[in-house]
Protein backbone atom coordinates (compact mmCIF):
# COMPACT_ATOMS: atom_id res chain seq x y z
CA UNK A 1 0.00 0.00 0.00
CA UNK A 2 2.45 2.64 0.94
CA UNK A 3 4.94 1.13 -1.05
CA UNK A 4 2.80 1.94 -4.36
CA UNK A 5 2.37 5.56 -3.24
CA UNK A 6 5.90 5.66 -2.71
CA UNK A 7 6.77 4.48 -6.00
CA UNK A 8 4.37 6.52 -8.10
CA UNK A 9 5.78 9.59 -6.40
CA UNK A 10 9.77 8.04 -7.39
CA UNK A 11 8.54 7.19 -11.24
CA UNK A 12 6.97 11.14 -11.39
CA UNK A 13 3.57 9.62 -12.23
CA UNK A 14 0.67 12.20 -10.62
CA UNK A 15 -1.72 10.10 -11.83
CA UNK A 16 -0.81 7.08 -10.28
CA UNK A 17 0.08 8.95 -7.07
CA UNK A 18 -3.56 10.54 -6.66
CA UNK A 19 -5.10 6.61 -7.28
CA UNK A 20 -3.12 4.87 -4.77
CA UNK A 21 -3.60 8.14 -2.08
CA UNK A 22 -7.67 7.31 -3.40
CA UNK A 23 -7.30 3.65 -2.33
CA UNK A 24 -5.52 4.09 1.01
CA UNK A 25 -7.80 6.52 2.26
CA UNK A 26 -10.74 4.55 1.32
CA UNK A 27 -8.99 2.03 2.63
CA UNK A 28 -9.38 3.62 6.23
CA UNK A 29 -4.94 4.47 6.63
CA UNK A 30 -4.33 7.24 8.64
CA UNK A 31 -3.87 10.17 6.44
CA UNK A 32 -0.34 10.82 8.77
CA UNK A 33 0.76 7.67 7.38
CA UNK A 34 -0.08 7.88 3.60
CA UNK A 35 1.90 11.20 4.22
CA UNK A 36 4.57 9.51 6.00
CA UNK A 37 5.17 6.54 4.89
CA UNK A 38 3.92 6.96 0.97
CA UNK A 39 5.03 10.20 -0.17
CA UNK A 40 7.21 11.61 2.19
CA UNK A 41 9.23 8.26 1.71
CA UNK A 42 8.84 8.63 -2.14
CA UNK A 43 10.06 12.14 -1.69
CA UNK A 44 13.01 11.23 0.27
CA UNK A 45 14.39 8.68 -1.94
CA UNK A 46 13.83 11.20 -4.82
CA UNK A 47 16.46 13.42 -2.98
CA UNK A 48 18.78 10.37 -2.93
CA UNK A 49 18.65 9.92 -6.63
CA UNK A 50 18.92 13.75 -6.53
CA UNK A 51 22.03 13.56 -4.41
CA UNK A 52 23.53 10.55 -6.03
CA UNK A 53 23.19 12.15 -9.29
CA UNK A 54 20.78 9.37 -11.17
CA UNK A 55 17.75 12.40 -10.98
CA UNK A 56 18.13 15.77 -12.28
CA UNK A 57 16.21 19.00 -11.28
CA UNK A 58 13.38 17.60 -14.49
CA UNK A 59 13.37 14.11 -12.84
CA UNK A 60 12.78 16.23 -8.86
CA UNK A 61 10.53 18.83 -10.97
CA UNK A 62 7.96 15.63 -12.08
CA UNK A 63 8.62 13.66 -8.57
CA UNK A 64 7.58 16.70 -6.39
CA UNK A 65 4.45 17.20 -8.97
CA UNK A 66 3.37 13.85 -7.79
CA UNK A 67 3.74 14.49 -4.66
CA UNK A 68 1.88 17.58 -3.76
CA UNK A 69 -1.15 15.92 -6.36
CA UNK A 70 -1.19 13.32 -3.31
CA UNK A 71 -0.30 15.38 -1.15
CA UNK A 72 -3.83 17.86 -1.73
CA UNK A 73 -5.84 15.12 -1.22
CA UNK A 74 -4.70 14.32 2.06
CA UNK A 75 -4.02 18.19 3.49
CA UNK A 76 -7.39 19.01 5.11
CA UNK A 77 -7.63 15.59 6.71
CA UNK A 78 -4.02 16.57 8.55
CA UNK A 79 -4.74 19.54 9.92
CA UNK A 80 -5.29 20.03 13.48
CA UNK A 81 -3.75 16.06 13.64
CA UNK A 82 -1.14 14.90 15.71
CA UNK A 83 1.74 15.58 13.23
CA UNK A 84 4.11 17.67 14.83
CA UNK A 85 6.70 19.18 12.17
CA UNK A 86 10.06 19.66 13.11
CA UNK A 87 12.00 22.97 12.60
CA UNK A 88 10.45 25.64 11.14
CA UNK A 89 11.47 27.49 8.25
CA UNK A 90 11.07 30.83 6.55
CA UNK A 91 12.21 30.71 2.78
CA UNK A 92 12.55 33.03 0.03
CA UNK A 93 14.15 34.37 -2.71
CA UNK A 94 15.85 37.61 -2.84
CA UNK A 95 14.80 41.18 -4.24
CA UNK A 96 14.79 41.19 -8.32
CA UNK A 97 15.34 37.35 -8.71
CA UNK A 98 12.47 35.27 -10.51
CA UNK A 99 14.45 32.37 -10.23
CA UNK A 100 12.45 29.90 -7.82
CA UNK A 101 12.95 26.42 -9.51
CA UNK A 102 15.56 25.54 -7.28
CA UNK A 103 14.24 27.05 -3.76
CA UNK A 104 10.88 25.04 -4.82
CA UNK A 105 13.09 21.81 -5.26
CA UNK A 106 14.94 22.72 -2.09
CA UNK A 107 11.42 23.23 -0.24
CA UNK A 108 9.66 20.11 -1.25
CA UNK A 109 12.84 18.31 0.07
CA UNK A 110 12.53 20.13 3.34
CA UNK A 111 9.12 19.05 4.04
CA UNK A 112 9.58 15.66 3.09
CA UNK A 113 12.19 15.88 5.71
CA UNK A 114 9.63 16.67 8.02
CA UNK A 115 10.36 20.64 8.43
CA UNK A 116 7.20 23.01 8.03
CA UNK A 117 8.40 25.32 5.40
CA UNK A 118 6.64 29.08 5.20
CA UNK A 119 7.11 30.05 1.60
CA UNK A 120 7.76 34.04 0.57
CA UNK A 121 8.10 32.64 -2.82
CA UNK A 122 10.26 35.18 -5.23
CA UNK A 123 11.19 38.65 -5.31
CA UNK A 124 11.08 39.33 -1.97
CA UNK A 125 12.19 42.91 -0.24
CA UNK A 126 14.29 42.93 2.22
CA UNK A 127 12.36 44.35 4.93
CA UNK A 128 9.80 41.31 3.54
CA UNK A 129 12.32 38.73 4.89
CA UNK A 130 12.80 40.72 7.94
CA UNK A 131 8.82 41.11 8.76
CA UNK A 132 8.59 37.33 8.01
CA UNK A 133 10.96 36.27 10.42
CA UNK A 134 9.05 38.76 13.50
CA UNK A 135 5.71 37.43 12.81
CA UNK A 136 6.84 33.24 12.20
CA UNK A 137 9.63 33.48 14.21
CA UNK A 138 11.24 30.45 12.40
CA UNK A 139 14.16 28.55 13.34
CA UNK A 140 15.77 28.94 10.45
CA UNK A 141 15.55 31.81 7.73
CA UNK A 142 16.58 30.29 4.16
CA UNK A 143 17.54 32.79 1.52
CA UNK A 144 17.94 32.13 -1.99
CA UNK A 145 19.87 34.16 -5.32
CA UNK A 146 20.69 32.83 -8.28
CA UNK A 147 21.69 36.11 -9.64
CA UNK A 148 25.02 37.77 -9.47
CA UNK A 149 23.27 40.73 -9.49
CA UNK A 150 20.32 39.98 -6.64
CA UNK A 151 23.09 38.06 -4.54
CA UNK A 152 23.77 40.88 -2.51
CA UNK A 153 20.66 41.50 -0.76
CA UNK A 154 21.47 38.63 1.44
CA UNK A 155 23.84 40.48 3.18
CA UNK A 156 21.39 43.33 3.65
CA UNK A 157 18.41 40.92 5.03
CA UNK A 158 21.31 39.64 8.19
CA UNK A 159 22.58 43.27 8.64
CA UNK A 160 18.65 44.59 8.89
CA UNK A 161 18.48 41.29 11.49
CA UNK A 162 21.48 42.31 13.14
CA UNK A 163 20.09 46.14 13.64
CA UNK A 164 16.83 45.24 14.77
CA UNK A 165 18.35 43.03 17.64
CA UNK A 166 17.05 40.13 15.79
CA UNK A 167 20.05 38.53 14.74
CA UNK A 168 20.45 35.88 17.36
CA UNK A 169 17.13 34.69 17.23
CA UNK A 170 16.95 32.87 13.96
CA UNK A 171 20.03 30.99 12.03
CA UNK A 172 20.28 32.13 8.55
CA UNK A 173 21.34 29.67 5.79
CA UNK A 174 22.07 30.43 1.99
CA UNK A 175 22.32 29.01 -1.29
CA UNK A 176 21.90 29.65 -5.38
CA UNK A 177 24.15 29.19 -7.99
CA UNK A 178 26.50 32.48 -7.56
CA UNK A 179 26.84 32.07 -3.85
CA UNK A 180 29.32 29.42 -1.94
CA UNK A 181 30.73 28.50 1.47
CA UNK A 182 32.74 31.81 1.30
CA UNK A 183 30.40 34.39 0.32
CA UNK A 184 27.86 32.87 3.43
CA UNK A 185 31.07 33.44 6.18
CA UNK A 186 31.07 37.04 4.48
CA UNK A 187 27.64 37.85 4.78
CA UNK A 188 27.65 36.04 8.13
CA UNK A 189 25.03 33.94 7.46
CA UNK A 190 25.07 30.57 9.64
CA UNK A 191 25.40 28.48 6.86
CA UNK A 192 25.56 27.69 3.25
CA UNK A 193 24.09 24.52 1.25
CA UNK A 194 24.65 24.10 -3.14
CA UNK A 195 21.05 21.56 -2.88
CA UNK A 196 18.21 20.34 -1.78
CA UNK A 197 19.72 17.12 0.48
CA UNK A 198 22.43 18.87 1.80
CA UNK A 199 20.24 21.59 3.03
CA UNK A 200 18.09 19.14 4.73
CA UNK A 201 21.45 18.15 6.24
CA UNK A 202 22.69 21.50 7.06
CA UNK A 203 19.85 21.82 8.48
CA UNK A 204 19.84 18.82 11.00
CA UNK A 205 22.94 19.77 12.13
CA UNK A 206 21.84 23.49 13.25
CA UNK A 207 18.30 22.41 15.05
CA UNK A 208 20.52 19.79 16.55
CA UNK A 209 22.58 22.38 18.06
CA UNK B 1 35.73 38.45 -18.62
CA UNK B 2 31.79 39.35 -18.43
CA UNK B 3 32.11 43.16 -17.25
CA UNK B 4 28.77 45.05 -18.58
CA UNK B 5 27.08 45.01 -15.58
CA UNK B 6 30.13 45.99 -12.98
CA UNK B 7 30.89 49.00 -15.95
CA UNK B 8 27.44 50.33 -15.77
CA UNK B 9 27.70 50.32 -12.36
CA UNK B 10 31.11 52.40 -12.46
CA UNK B 11 30.08 54.50 -15.42
CA UNK B 12 26.62 55.18 -12.70
CA UNK B 13 24.02 54.01 -16.07
CA UNK B 14 21.38 51.80 -15.28
CA UNK B 15 21.61 48.55 -16.37
CA UNK B 16 18.34 48.87 -18.44
CA UNK B 17 20.23 52.09 -19.94
CA UNK B 18 23.30 49.77 -20.86
CA UNK B 19 20.69 46.42 -22.10
CA UNK B 20 18.87 48.56 -24.86
CA UNK B 21 21.33 51.29 -26.09
CA UNK B 22 24.19 49.22 -28.09
CA UNK B 23 26.09 52.67 -28.01
CA UNK B 24 26.26 52.62 -24.01
CA UNK B 25 27.13 48.84 -23.90
CA UNK B 26 29.64 49.26 -26.14
CA UNK B 27 31.36 52.04 -23.97
CA UNK B 28 30.93 50.15 -20.62
CA UNK B 29 32.45 47.37 -22.05
CA UNK B 30 35.37 49.17 -23.16
CA UNK B 31 35.64 51.46 -20.12
CA UNK B 32 36.26 48.00 -18.81
CA UNK B 33 38.46 47.24 -20.87
CA UNK B 34 40.65 50.23 -20.44
CA UNK B 35 40.43 49.85 -16.62
CA UNK B 36 41.78 46.25 -16.54
CA UNK B 37 43.34 45.72 -19.82
CA UNK B 38 42.25 42.02 -20.37
CA UNK B 39 42.85 40.17 -23.90
CA UNK B 40 39.47 39.88 -24.85
CA UNK B 41 35.81 41.28 -24.53
CA UNK B 42 32.54 39.98 -24.41
CA UNK B 43 29.43 41.55 -26.09
CA UNK B 44 26.92 40.66 -23.43
CA UNK B 45 23.94 42.48 -21.80
CA UNK B 46 21.97 40.24 -20.43
CA UNK B 47 20.40 36.19 -21.15
CA UNK B 48 17.14 37.30 -22.63
CA UNK B 49 18.20 39.45 -25.64
CA UNK B 50 16.80 36.75 -28.10
CA UNK B 51 14.17 35.56 -26.30
CA UNK B 52 12.41 38.95 -26.06
CA UNK B 53 13.27 39.33 -29.30
CA UNK B 54 11.31 36.07 -29.73
CA UNK B 55 8.52 37.31 -27.84
CA UNK B 56 9.27 36.54 -24.31
CA UNK B 57 8.07 39.61 -21.71
CA UNK B 58 11.39 40.63 -19.72
CA UNK B 59 11.62 43.34 -17.64
CA UNK B 60 14.85 45.51 -17.81
CA UNK B 61 14.42 47.23 -14.24
CA UNK B 62 16.16 47.05 -12.02
CA UNK B 63 18.13 44.01 -13.36
CA UNK B 64 16.85 42.55 -16.92
CA UNK B 65 14.56 39.63 -15.95
CA UNK B 66 12.51 37.25 -17.67
CA UNK B 67 8.90 37.44 -16.69
CA UNK B 68 7.42 34.55 -18.78
CA UNK B 69 6.85 32.77 -21.82
CA UNK B 70 7.16 34.13 -25.60
CA UNK B 71 3.68 35.58 -26.25
CA UNK B 72 2.67 38.01 -28.91
CA UNK B 73 4.71 41.15 -28.44
CA UNK B 74 8.44 41.07 -29.07
CA UNK B 75 10.79 43.71 -28.76
CA UNK B 76 14.00 43.27 -30.59
CA UNK B 77 17.22 44.39 -29.16
CA UNK B 78 19.32 42.39 -31.74
CA UNK B 79 20.41 45.47 -33.38
CA UNK B 80 21.92 47.01 -30.57
CA UNK B 81 24.12 43.69 -29.64
CA UNK B 82 25.09 44.22 -32.72
CA UNK B 83 26.00 47.87 -32.84
CA UNK B 84 27.98 47.66 -29.72
CA UNK B 85 30.04 45.04 -31.39
CA UNK B 86 30.19 46.81 -34.11
CA UNK B 87 31.94 50.26 -32.40
CA UNK B 88 34.18 47.52 -30.07
CA UNK B 89 35.76 45.99 -33.07
CA UNK B 90 36.52 48.84 -34.89
CA UNK B 91 37.67 50.64 -31.64
CA UNK B 92 39.56 47.71 -29.71
CA UNK B 93 42.53 46.03 -30.56
CA UNK B 94 41.43 42.61 -28.57
CA UNK B 95 39.37 40.06 -29.92
CA UNK B 96 35.43 40.68 -29.61
CA UNK B 97 32.90 38.11 -28.70
CA UNK B 98 29.30 38.08 -28.63
CA UNK B 99 27.49 36.28 -26.57
CA UNK B 100 24.40 33.96 -27.83
CA UNK B 101 22.18 31.49 -26.46
CA UNK B 102 22.60 27.97 -26.56
CA UNK B 103 19.30 26.73 -28.44
CA UNK B 104 18.62 24.26 -25.20
CA UNK B 105 18.40 27.48 -22.76
CA UNK B 106 16.94 29.66 -25.30
CA UNK B 107 13.89 27.00 -25.60
CA UNK B 108 13.57 26.99 -21.85
CA UNK B 109 13.10 30.48 -21.83
CA UNK B 110 10.70 30.16 -24.84
CA UNK B 111 8.60 27.79 -23.11
CA UNK B 112 8.83 28.98 -19.92
CA UNK B 113 12.26 27.17 -18.50
CA UNK B 114 10.34 24.80 -15.10
CA UNK B 115 7.47 24.05 -17.81
CA UNK B 116 10.60 23.07 -20.52
CA UNK B 117 12.39 21.09 -18.25
CA UNK B 118 9.29 18.81 -17.33
CA UNK B 119 8.26 18.47 -21.12
CA UNK B 120 11.55 17.48 -22.28
CA UNK B 121 10.61 14.22 -20.09
CA UNK B 122 7.26 13.93 -20.76
CA UNK B 123 6.18 15.34 -24.40
CA UNK B 124 9.28 14.64 -26.25
CA UNK B 125 7.54 16.31 -29.43
CA UNK B 126 6.52 19.60 -27.95
CA UNK B 127 10.08 19.92 -26.68
CA UNK B 128 11.89 19.03 -30.08
CA UNK B 129 9.69 21.81 -31.96
CA UNK B 130 10.34 24.36 -29.13
CA UNK B 131 14.32 23.36 -29.73
CA UNK B 132 13.35 23.97 -33.15
CA UNK B 133 11.97 27.35 -33.18
CA UNK B 134 15.34 28.39 -30.83
CA UNK B 135 17.66 26.85 -33.20
CA UNK B 136 16.40 28.46 -36.74
CA UNK B 137 16.30 31.79 -35.43
CA UNK B 138 19.89 30.96 -33.47
CA UNK B 139 21.32 29.97 -36.83
CA UNK B 140 19.85 33.58 -38.54
CA UNK B 141 21.23 35.74 -35.59
CA UNK B 142 24.55 33.50 -35.56
CA UNK B 143 24.57 34.86 -39.48
CA UNK B 144 24.21 38.36 -39.08
CA UNK B 145 27.06 38.39 -36.30
CA UNK B 146 29.28 36.59 -38.12
CA UNK B 147 28.94 38.73 -41.18
CA UNK B 148 30.81 41.16 -38.84
CA UNK B 149 33.82 39.63 -38.40
CA UNK B 150 33.50 38.94 -34.14
CA UNK B 151 33.89 35.85 -32.68
CA UNK B 152 30.96 33.61 -30.41
CA UNK B 153 30.63 32.72 -26.91
CA UNK B 154 27.37 30.52 -26.93
CA UNK B 155 26.06 30.28 -23.42
CA UNK B 156 23.66 27.46 -22.83
CA UNK B 157 23.42 27.36 -18.39
CA UNK B 158 20.12 25.11 -18.57
CA UNK B 159 22.05 22.58 -20.07
CA UNK B 160 24.91 22.05 -17.55
CA UNK B 161 24.56 18.66 -15.47
CA UNK B 162 23.47 20.85 -12.47
CA UNK B 163 19.97 20.84 -14.23
CA UNK B 164 19.68 18.20 -16.83
CA UNK B 165 21.07 14.78 -17.06
CA UNK B 166 23.94 13.81 -19.71
CA UNK B 167 21.55 12.19 -21.57
CA UNK B 168 18.76 14.70 -21.87
CA UNK B 169 21.88 16.68 -23.06
CA UNK B 170 22.37 14.42 -25.56
CA UNK B 171 19.40 14.06 -26.90
CA UNK B 172 18.31 17.79 -26.87
CA UNK B 173 21.31 20.06 -26.77
CA UNK B 174 24.58 18.38 -28.22
CA UNK B 175 23.32 18.69 -31.49
CA UNK B 176 21.96 22.05 -31.74
CA UNK B 177 25.56 23.49 -29.88
CA UNK B 178 27.62 21.44 -32.45
CA UNK B 179 25.44 23.15 -35.34
CA UNK B 180 26.01 26.51 -33.99
CA UNK B 181 30.11 25.66 -33.50
CA UNK B 182 30.64 23.94 -36.68
CA UNK B 183 28.91 27.00 -38.67
CA UNK B 184 30.97 29.44 -36.54
CA UNK B 185 34.21 28.21 -37.34
CA UNK B 186 33.61 27.61 -41.14
CA UNK B 187 33.47 31.30 -40.79
CA UNK B 188 36.79 30.98 -39.69
CA UNK B 189 35.44 32.65 -36.25
CA UNK B 190 37.12 31.86 -32.90
CA UNK B 191 33.97 29.79 -30.50
CA UNK B 192 33.58 29.56 -27.13
CA UNK B 193 30.67 28.00 -25.22
CA UNK B 194 30.13 28.88 -21.23
CA UNK B 195 28.47 27.14 -19.15
CA UNK B 196 27.59 27.23 -15.67
CA UNK B 197 27.54 24.81 -12.68
CA UNK B 198 28.56 21.18 -13.19
CA UNK B 199 30.14 19.89 -16.43
CA UNK B 200 31.57 16.68 -15.29
CA UNK B 201 29.59 14.41 -16.43
CA UNK B 202 29.32 15.55 -19.82
CA UNK B 203 32.56 17.16 -20.15
CA UNK B 204 33.40 14.14 -22.89
CA UNK B 205 30.71 15.51 -25.05
CA UNK B 206 32.06 19.04 -24.68
CA UNK B 207 35.83 18.05 -25.86
CA UNK B 208 33.69 16.39 -29.09
CA UNK B 209 32.05 19.77 -29.88
CA UNK B 210 35.50 21.31 -30.67
CA UNK B 211 34.89 24.61 -29.52
CA UNK B 212 38.12 26.56 -28.96
CA UNK B 213 37.15 27.49 -25.70
CA UNK B 214 35.11 26.37 -22.41
CA UNK B 215 34.03 28.81 -20.25
CA UNK B 216 33.00 26.65 -16.80
CA UNK B 217 33.21 26.86 -13.29
CA UNK B 218 35.56 23.61 -12.71
CA UNK B 219 38.78 25.16 -13.99
CA UNK B 220 40.20 21.96 -12.44
CA UNK B 221 38.60 19.38 -15.14
CA UNK B 222 40.46 17.54 -17.24
CA UNK B 223 39.38 18.56 -20.96
CA UNK B 224 41.62 18.23 -24.48
CA UNK B 225 39.61 22.48 -24.96
CA UNK B 226 41.49 25.24 -23.60
CA UNK B 227 39.63 26.52 -20.59
CA UNK B 228 38.37 29.96 -19.22
CA UNK B 229 37.53 30.48 -15.55
CA UNK B 230 38.91 30.36 -12.18
CA UNK B 231 37.88 33.33 -10.07
CA UNK B 232 34.36 32.87 -8.39
CA UNK B 233 31.94 35.68 -8.59
CA UNK B 234 31.51 36.04 -5.15
CA UNK B 235 35.74 35.40 -4.78
CA UNK B 236 35.80 38.93 -6.86
CA UNK B 237 32.93 40.44 -4.85
CA UNK B 238 34.92 39.71 -1.64
CA UNK B 239 38.01 40.82 -2.62
CA UNK B 240 39.72 38.63 -0.43
CA UNK B 241 43.20 38.49 -1.73
CA UNK B 242 44.46 35.18 -0.30
CA UNK B 243 41.49 33.52 -2.18
CA UNK B 244 41.99 35.05 -5.09
CA UNK B 245 45.62 33.83 -5.08
CA UNK B 246 44.77 30.69 -4.11
CA UNK B 247 42.19 30.33 -6.84
CA UNK B 248 44.26 31.94 -9.93
CA UNK B 249 46.83 29.52 -8.69
CA UNK B 250 44.80 26.64 -8.71
CA UNK B 251 43.60 27.84 -12.59
CA UNK B 252 47.03 28.71 -14.00
CA UNK B 253 48.74 25.56 -12.27
CA UNK B 254 46.99 24.31 -15.62
CA UNK B 255 48.71 25.09 -18.86
CA UNK B 256 45.19 25.10 -20.49
CA UNK B 257 43.53 27.86 -19.35
CA UNK B 258 42.47 31.50 -20.13
CA UNK B 259 42.10 33.45 -16.37
CA UNK B 260 38.61 35.05 -15.96
CA UNK B 261 36.16 35.21 -13.79
CA UNK B 262 33.51 31.78 -13.76
CA UNK B 263 30.55 34.24 -14.93
CA UNK B 264 29.28 38.01 -14.60
CA UNK B 265 31.29 40.16 -12.39
CA UNK B 266 28.85 41.38 -10.05
CA UNK B 267 28.18 44.90 -10.39
CA UNK B 268 29.37 46.47 -7.01
CA UNK B 269 32.59 44.57 -7.34
CA UNK B 270 34.99 47.32 -6.19
CA UNK B 271 37.71 47.73 -9.43
CA UNK B 272 40.27 47.21 -6.71
CA UNK B 273 39.76 43.38 -6.57
CA UNK B 274 39.35 42.80 -10.40
CA UNK B 275 43.28 44.50 -10.08
CA UNK B 276 44.25 42.24 -7.27
CA UNK B 277 43.44 39.15 -9.26
CA UNK B 278 44.94 40.64 -12.62
CA UNK B 279 48.38 41.50 -10.79
CA UNK B 280 48.33 37.70 -8.93
CA UNK B 281 47.55 36.71 -12.26
CA UNK B 282 50.88 38.90 -14.06
CA UNK B 283 52.95 36.98 -11.33
CA UNK B 284 53.38 34.59 -13.56
CA UNK B 285 54.94 36.26 -16.02
CA UNK B 286 54.08 36.08 -19.66
CA UNK B 287 51.31 38.91 -19.67
CA UNK B 288 52.55 42.15 -20.10
CA UNK B 289 50.80 44.94 -18.68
Amino acid sequence: MFDSIKQAVIEMDDEKTKESVSIALKEKVDPVEILEKGLIAGMQEVADLFARKEYYVPEVLLCSEAFYAGFDKIKQLIKGSSRKPGAKIVFGVVEGDIHDIGKNIVKVMLEAAGYEVIDLGRDVPVLEFVKAVEREKPDILAISSLMTTTMTHMGEIILELEKRNMRNAVKVIIGGAPVNEEFAASVKADGYSPDGPSAVKLIEKIVSG
Amino acid sequence: MVCADHGAYLLNLTLKEVAQDGEKLAQVIQYCHELYRYDMVLVFSDPYVEAQAMGCPVELEPYPTLLGPAARHSYDRTPEIIHAAKILKMKLDVPVFVSVKGPFTLASFLAGIENYLKIILKRENEASRFMETAMQYQLQYLERLLSLGVNIMIGDPLASSSVISPQMFLKYAFKALQTLVDKTKTHGALVAIHICGDVRPISEYLDKLGADILSIEDIELRTETLKMGGVGTSTILNGDPNRIKSEVDTALENKNVILSTTCDVPPHTPPENIKTMLRIASEYGNIER
